[in-house]
């Protein structure tokens, strides 16, 4: 389970004092068995920091919510240029391209090497459209 | 952030007579942190206006929801979902949420629970001051970080003015001197050659005399 964002120390009481004072109600709490849990929720919070202004103890370690981190949201397999192996897209992207470009994006190419590739295209098919006309001498 | 009060309670339950089931709308963006329109303040509300003392007839029928601003078109429209038979929504979000929410549901009433008042920010706990008037032109660089269109009572670019009486304004004793600050801090960061630079006067226009002002960034495409 990923580290909570809203932390506190060992001087917690759990009194609900920053429950009962937080103004986005993103502090909740459980009483099940012998066991009360202390909840956060971070869609809601505003980071605003009334919880750790109001808590009597100097328990909440309000640092952690403005921690700079990044959280790994989806991983997906890459696809990398078939001349100079730069990123290109993901495996994922052409699925979602429309059939009549979908052909453009094999062999992932970057754009240097894309622009490459399709001039040499054009000029093959010039080339041979010039190789079968009627009367060409070439 | 944006400040905003709630508006009298005989005010707000005069302007929802009529309709039979509201949505009553928190914002969870200033108005939140403020205590003036969250959730908490939406449920308050909602509880209040349940009471038949503010109805002469029966009450309407109240839903809470909240959303995280309501100052965003796009976010309304994907996210908002109206409760079956809404004729009416009460807004706790500040003048540009309630628009920005009637403009979006239109042609549904939208009515405002709060009155927008400053932005500002707290100075301690509890006490939202203001800070800013948005007049789009920021001389904050050149006055120690301390607005004098939002804090002298006279706008004076040039302070201070005579009134000026033992760091306090004339016009409210228990005011400070927005100048004499300015003058105490510029001492204190050894900028004082500051106070001696003349400020012309200013184009009005960027403080909205052009109004609704607009600011367009870009490289922000629609999707």
């Amino acid at each position: 389970m990923m580290e909570s964002f809203f932390q506190v120390n060992e001087r917690c009481t759990g009194c609900l004092a920053c429950v009962q004072n937080c103004p986005a109600r993103a502090l909740d709490y459980r009483d099940e068995g012998d066991t009360r849990t202390l909840l956060h929720n971070m869609a809601r919070c505003a980071r605003c920091a009334t919880c750790w202004r109001v808590c009597p103890e100097d328990a909440i370690e309000f640092q952690h919510l403005l921690v700079n981190r990044w959280d790994e949201v989806v991983r997906l397999p890459l696809l990398r240029c078939a001349v100079c192996g730069d990123p290109v897209h993901t495996a994922r992207l052409p699925e979602a391209l429309d059939e009549s470009v979908r052909e453009l994006t094999e062999p992932p190419l970057c754009d240097r090497h894309r622009a490459r590739h399709h001039g040499r295209t054009q000029a093959l098919a010039l080339a041979g459209a010039t190789k079968t006309r009627p009367g060409s001498t070439s | 952030m944006i400040v905003g009060d709630l508006k009298p309670m005989d005010e707000i339950a005069a302007s929802i007579a009529g309709f039979e089931k509201l949505l009553v709308l928190g914002c969870g963006g200033c108005v939140t942190v403020c205590r003036a329109g969250g959730d908490a303040e939406a449920h308050d509300l909602a509880r209040e206006l349940a009471h038949p003392r503010h109805h002469a007839g029966r009450p309407p029928e109240l839903v809470v929801q909240t959303i995280e601003r309501q100052c965003e078109h796009d976010l309304l429209e994907k996210y908002l979902e109206l409760p079956e038979g809404t004729d009416a929504i009460l807004s706790l979000a500040c003048g540009a949420g309630v628009q920005i929410v009637a403009d979006v549901f239109e042609p549904l009433p939208v009515i405002p629970a709060l009155s927008t008042t400053f932005i500002g920010g707290a100075d301690e706990p509890g006490v939202w001051r203001e800070k800013c008037q948005g007049c789009g032109d920021c001389l904050l660089a050149t006055t120690a970080g301390i607005c004098p269109i939002a804090l002298c009572a006279k706008r004076l670019l040039n302070g201070p003015c005579g009134g000026s009486q033992d760091g306090r304004c004339e016009v409210n004793p228990d005011t400070p001197c927005a100048w004499a600050r300015i003058h105490d801090r510029l001492e204190a960061q050894g900028r004082l050659e500051l106070m001696d630079e003349f400020r012309p006067p200013r184009d009005w226009r960027k403080a909205g005399a052009r109004v609704p002002r607009e600011r367009r960034r870009t490289g922000i495409e629609l999707r």
